[in-house]
């Protein structure tokens, strides 16, 4: 089983009901469908396809893209989790130009990742919007991520010089 | 979240009049088009961000400050810092715990003034609070409760401040001082220029309080992270805010280490090249100073400009470069005076052998300069304690092993022995010299660990080939020894044996003398092994000086025993000075004791040196303590060198008894069983000597293989056991073991040795009982008056019926005398030499072939009335004989024995007596029965006088009809 396993293809299928064939190895990127394939079986996985409900096609395209490219990477250590508060390292310059779309397409990929388990995705993901809102004003924090100000003028005065520390000066 | 979220950020907008109507609207739009990341992937993202981003992030939103004030988050910074102490954080918040639970009994015990206030401001709906806290009270409740509590206590504070009153409150939360302070001081510090100095120890003065976290970081961000982006922006070294406000090097270093563990918590985009360039100017920093601290070195301005450049490169980083510069410039690696040449330990010695003198003084005069520099490296580095050590290495390195490796390259080409008394001379001096410095306060280790790790470091490279070495120089020694000593013994004729009995009368008082004087030497430190020239005392007295001499003994040892032994040989009657003055061992006191008593034993053990010598036995074991004397210096190394330093000298002991054993003791024992088995009494000419030959050779030898074995026992119990080398306990150590098969060798020797030794013995009673009883002892009538008993005195006592002038004695027969002395001599010989239990199984055996001897003796005489007295006394010396030796059941057989003499008394009118004490069991305690004292009644003189009478008494119904 294991000697096709790298010709072995995989049928996903997006909420919108497209499919999408690719390499197993490619889909196995994301853990969620690496589990679901270990726990129903190869014979299962070749007779029908995986539905994807929450992805929808574009976006389901552009994650399989990322896989693609990202195929022969090491496969990822489940002791990563616990340390996550490591050094950022630099986004690659593939993924830099892969993620140049816009907000909508971005936060879905964000999104897809996360639902489908693709940690490097999500993490390539996370520090593009960190990129994109360093320096911005809480205002435009606020319209980025759709947030809504509930704050008291006083309490916005309070946050600010409690932390007045932090201004760039 | 989208819907919920929104129908809360309108309720939430309304009370809020600044919020329009318009911007409520506009965000209700972007929901709808955008989606909506949830809070999981928000605080990833954070992660993500730089710490100004964070912050501004916290001003969105109430959530969002939630999350960004997270205390984990903040935790994690100050923990990357290493300015984080879990315990410190646990510490204070149990503290505040107990004064919570305290202050919470207070409050609601008193009601007096100020009890509203307090419960108030625990409960968090304080009355006169500040209206910008008040909301923020509420929705914070959620957090850690003692970061919450810690929060309320600032504000509470910041509210005495504003208000200035409630003194007593201010007694009952008096750790809100505390709080007070840290955040008085969080904002001097923000103005780096009005206090430079509470930047340089922020790092240091933070904090561990749950809770605080952010408020701590906040403090050390504040204060550093001007200078940082200022020194990554900087273009030259000039430029940066850090060489700018602060003026001496000292704070600039503090400010640059402080900068470096800052850039630790720096983990946003592009830290690399930060902390790179924190690095660089770090670097460029660092060999200014070191370049100033090089130019003072040169002009050797020790408390000048080394002292201050040290230090400051130690607030920098530790110092390292400066140590490196230190050691890596310092004269004395190039000291005339220091540098000796090695090769004097073998150039000032005798041929093949070597002296310690020169390094010794090569020791010395390095252990002075260097506690000299212990000084000096004192008054330049504020951490003296690592720089010393360091700096006894690079001695160690540079210097020792520089002297030591050519000197032990060379020793070992030219003789083995000299090599092994180099390695472990040099290392005893090496450790002692490194016991002896003076290192500065401070060291992270004790100086003994660190002199035993410098030490192993010198000798590992050598150690392996030593240890093996060692083992083959003392194995080729004792083999030698023995060989050289099996070749003389080949040369001369092994036929020339002879003996001293007169020697032996009190031999166990000699053995336990000698072994006396013998376990004094040996307990006596290697010092006092036998030197062959007497050197000037050592000054340091230290057990290493020894050495040379005990080896030197030990290898002229060989020469010296050869010669020797060769004039004993060919007289062996020599006097003990003779001996003496060949014995290997002349020298001091006791050793000059031990010597006088070996001697002594081997002149008198003269009979057996063919077999083997004590004086081969006792230089083994000289070498091999010579050998462990200089391998047990390295067992105090300890770890793997102790180890195998302890194993080599177990095997140096096992290859001691295996020589001993097999190669001497063994065969020796071997050639007088083979001696003993060929021994035929009817060859040897003269049995005048009260011994038989062989047997008494073999039985001195049993008792010199106890005195060996003895010997080895004191050895080990003082050589390994004493000093820890081999446990006792342990049934598996191979030192042990060995001794064990070595004292199970010798057991079986003797026991082999015994068995032949007895049928010797024995042939040796029945030749003397047939060739020296006369016929006339118990029957005098026979002969005739001509041939009178040479041996008798003329001592008539008893009225002879016998006609003539037969002497008559009641004394026993000489034939009687000489097998008791035989025989006694014999075995008391091995009193003390062997274990209890065999020699009770060889007296046995011993007697009960006597009585068998005897027995059957008597059937071949011929015993009259008068001759039943002397018959009489020599069983009753025979009994007497037996008695001592306290042997019940053998007693019993002489007892018969001696009651059976008797019915040769009876007259042979009373025949019919006679009749009944033949026929009375009992009185022979059923070792005869009437049968064989019928038989032995045969054998009276007028047995066909009296037989009839005998026989009708016996069996009284023939009598009547006869």
């Amino acid at each position: 089983m294991s000697r096709d396993k790298n010709s072995q293809k995989v049928t996903l299928t997006s909420n919108e009901g497209s499919t999408i064939e690719v390499d197993r190895v490619v889909a196995e990127r994301s853990m969620l469908i690496k589990n679901l394939i270990e726990d129903l079986g190869d014979d299962a996985i070749a007779s029908s396809p995986i539905p994807i409900p929450n992805v929808n096609d574009p976006v389901l395209r552009k994650v399989v893209e990322w896989c693609e490219h990202h195929r022969n990477d090491a496969a990822q250590s489940a002791d990563d989790d616990n340390d996550n508060r490591k050094k950022t390292t630099d986004i690659d310059e593939w993924d830099q130009k892969f993620m140049q779309v816009d907000q909508e397409m971005l936060f879905e990929i964000i999104l897809a990742a996360n639902y489908l388990d693709i940690k490097a995705l999500l993490d390539v993901g996370c520090k593009t919007v960190a990129n994109m809102i360093k320096g911005k004003s809480p205002e435009d924090i606020r319209k980025t991520f759709n947030i809504t100000n509930d704050f008291t003028p006083e309490e916005e005065e309070q946050i600010r010089r409690e932390n007045e520390w932090a201004e760039d000066r | 979240m989208s819907a919920p979220t929104r129908r809360a950020a309108a309720a939430a907008g309304a009370p809020a009049p600044k919020n329009s109507i318009l911007q409520t609207l506009q965000a209700a739009e972007m929901i709808d088009t955008k989606p909506v990341l949830p809070a999981e992937i928000l605080s990833t993202i954070l992660d993500y961000l730089p710490v100004a981003d964070q912050i501004r992030f916290a001003r969105t939103s109430r959530r969002m400050r939630e999350m960004v004030y997270d205390d984990s988050r903040w935790v994690a910074r100050l923990r990357s810092m290493g300015c984080w102490d879990e315990a410190e954080a646990r510490r204070r918040f149990e503290d505040v715990m107990r004064r919570r639970r305290a202050a919470s009994g207070a409050g609601r015990g008193s009601v007096s003034t100020g009890a509203a206030k307090t419960a108030g401001a625990v409960g968090g709906i304080g009355a006169p609070a500040a209206a910008g806290g008040n909301n923020n009270n509420n929705n914070r409740q959620s957090l850690l409760f003692d970061a919450g509590l810690e929060e309320e206590k600032r504000r509470m504070a910041q509210q005495q401040q504003q208000q200035q009153q409630h003194e007593q409150q201010v007694r009952e939360m008096s750790d809100g001082f505390e709080t007070m302070k840290v955040a008085g001081t969080a904002h001097t510090q923000q103005d780096p220029a009005t206090d430079p100095e509470a930047l340089l120890q922020v790092i240091k003065n933070a904090r561990s309080v749950r809770g605080l976290a952010r408020q701590e970081y906040g403090k050390i961000y504040g204060a550093l992270a001007p200078f940082y982006r200022d020194l990554v922006l900087a273009k030259t070294h000039t430029d940066p805010l850090v060489f700018k406000v602060f003026r001496d090097p000292e704070r600039q270093a503090q400010m640059l280490a402080n900068l470096r563990t800052f850039a630790k918590s720096d983990w946003a985009q592009g830290w690399q090249k930060r902390e790179e360039k924190v690095d660089a100017m770090t670097g460029i920093f660092e060999s200014a100073v070191l370049r100033e601290f090089e130019q003072g070195y040169e002009f050797w301005d020790v408390d000048g400009r080394m002292n201050k450049y040290a230090h400051v490169l130690a607030l920098l980083n530790g110092s390292s470069a400066a140590v490196e510069l230190f050691i890596q410039k310092h004269p004395i690696f190039s000291d005339r005076e220091v540098l000796a040449n090695s090769m004097d330990c073998v150039n000032q010695a005798l041929a093949d052998s070597i002296t310690l003198e020169p390094s010794r003084r090569f020791f010395e005069v390095l252990t002075h300069k260097v506690n000299e520099q212990a000084g000096i490296i004192e008054r330049i580095f504020p951490n003296p304690g690592h720089v010393f050590w360091t700096f006894v290495d690079k001695v160690r390195e540079d210097i020792i092993t520089e002297y030591a490796t050519p000197l032990f390259d060379e020793t070992h080409e030219r003789s083995i022995p000299s090599y092994l008394r180099a390695i472990s001379g040099i290392f005893e001096q090496t450790l002692q010299f490194l016991r002896s410095l003076t290192p500065p306060k401070g060291a992270e280790k004790p100086q003994e660990l660190l002199a035993k790790e410098l030490a192993l470091k010198v000798f590992e490279p050598h150690l392996d080939l030593y240890l093996q070495d060692e083992i083959d120089e003392f194995t080729r020694q004792a083999e030698h020894e023995v060989g050289e000593w099996e070749k003389k013994l080949s040369e001369q004729d092994a036929s020339v044996e002879s003996f001293y009995m007169g020697n032996f009368t009190n031999r166990q008082a000699d053995k336990k003398d000698f072994l006396t004087s013998f376990k004094k030497v040996v307990m006596m430190p290697v010092t006092v092994l036998p030197t062959t020239f007497a050197l000037p005392s050592f000054p340091l007295g230290s057990p290493f000086a020894s050495s040379k001499p005990a080896a030197a003994a030990a290898s002229t040892n060989g020469t010296n025993t050869l010669q020797g032994s060769r004039s004993q040989s060919p007289a062996p009657g020599a006097p003990p000075t003779v001996d003496r003055s060949a014995s290997p061992l002349p020298g001091k006191a006791t050793t000059d004791e031990l010597a006088a008593k070996a001697a002594l034993m081997t002149s008198r053990l003269e009979g057996i040196k063919s077999l083997f010598s004590i004086e081969v036995a006792l230089s083994l074991v000289h070498a091999a303590k010579a050998s462990l004397g200089r391998l047990a210096v390295f067992i105090q190394l300890g770890g793997q060198a102790g180890g195998e330093a302890r194993e080599q000298c177990e095997a140096i002991f096992v290859a001691l008894l295996r020589i001993l054993g097999n190669q001497h003791v063994k065969p020796g024992f071997d050639r007088a069983v083979a001696h003993l088995s060929q021994y035929n009494p009817r060859e040897v000419s003269e049995h005048d000597k009260g011994g038989v030959a062989p047997l008494v050779t073999f039985i001195e030898l049993v008792n010199v293989g106890d005195l060996i074995s003895q010997m080895i026992d004191v050895f080990y119990e003082q050589q390994l056991a004493g000093p820890k080398i081999a446990d006792r306990n342990d049934f598996l150590d191979p030192a042990g073991l060995a001794k064990k098969k070595f004292e199970q060798m010798l057991d079986e020797s003797v026991a082999a040795g015994l068995n032949k030794g007895i049928d010797v013995l024995m042939d040796e009673v029945e030749y003397i009982c047939a060739t020296t009883q006369l016929p006339t002892d118990y029957n005098p009538g026979a002969a005739g008056a001509t041939t009178p008993d040479p041996s008798s005195t003329s001592f008539e006592k008893h009225a002879s019926k016998a006609p003539g002038t037969i002497d008559m004695d009641i004394g026993p027969t000489r034939t009687a005398q000489r097998i008791r002395d035989l025989v006694s001599s014999h075995t008391s010989m091995l009193v003390g030499s062997t274990d209890k239990s065999m020699l009770d199984v060889f007296n046995g055996e011993v007697g009960l072939r006597l009585f068998t001897a005897v027995c059957k003796h008597l059937k071949r005489q011929r015993v009259s009335t008068e001759g039943a007295i002397k018959l009489i006394a020599d069983m009753n010396l025979y009994f007497e004989y037996i008695r001592t030796l306290k042997n019940q059941d053998l007693l019993a057989y002489f007892k018969a024995l001696r009651e059976l003499s008797q019915i040769y008394l009876i007259d042979a009118r009373h025949a019919k007596e006679m009749a009944t004490i033949i026929a009375d069991g009992d009185r022979f305690g059923g070792i005869f029965r009437a049968e064989e004292v019928y038989e032995y009644a045969e054998r009276r003189a007028d047995w066909y006088q009296v037989r009839k009478d005998v026989e009708r008494a016996m069996y009284g119904l023939e009598c009547c009809l006869m």
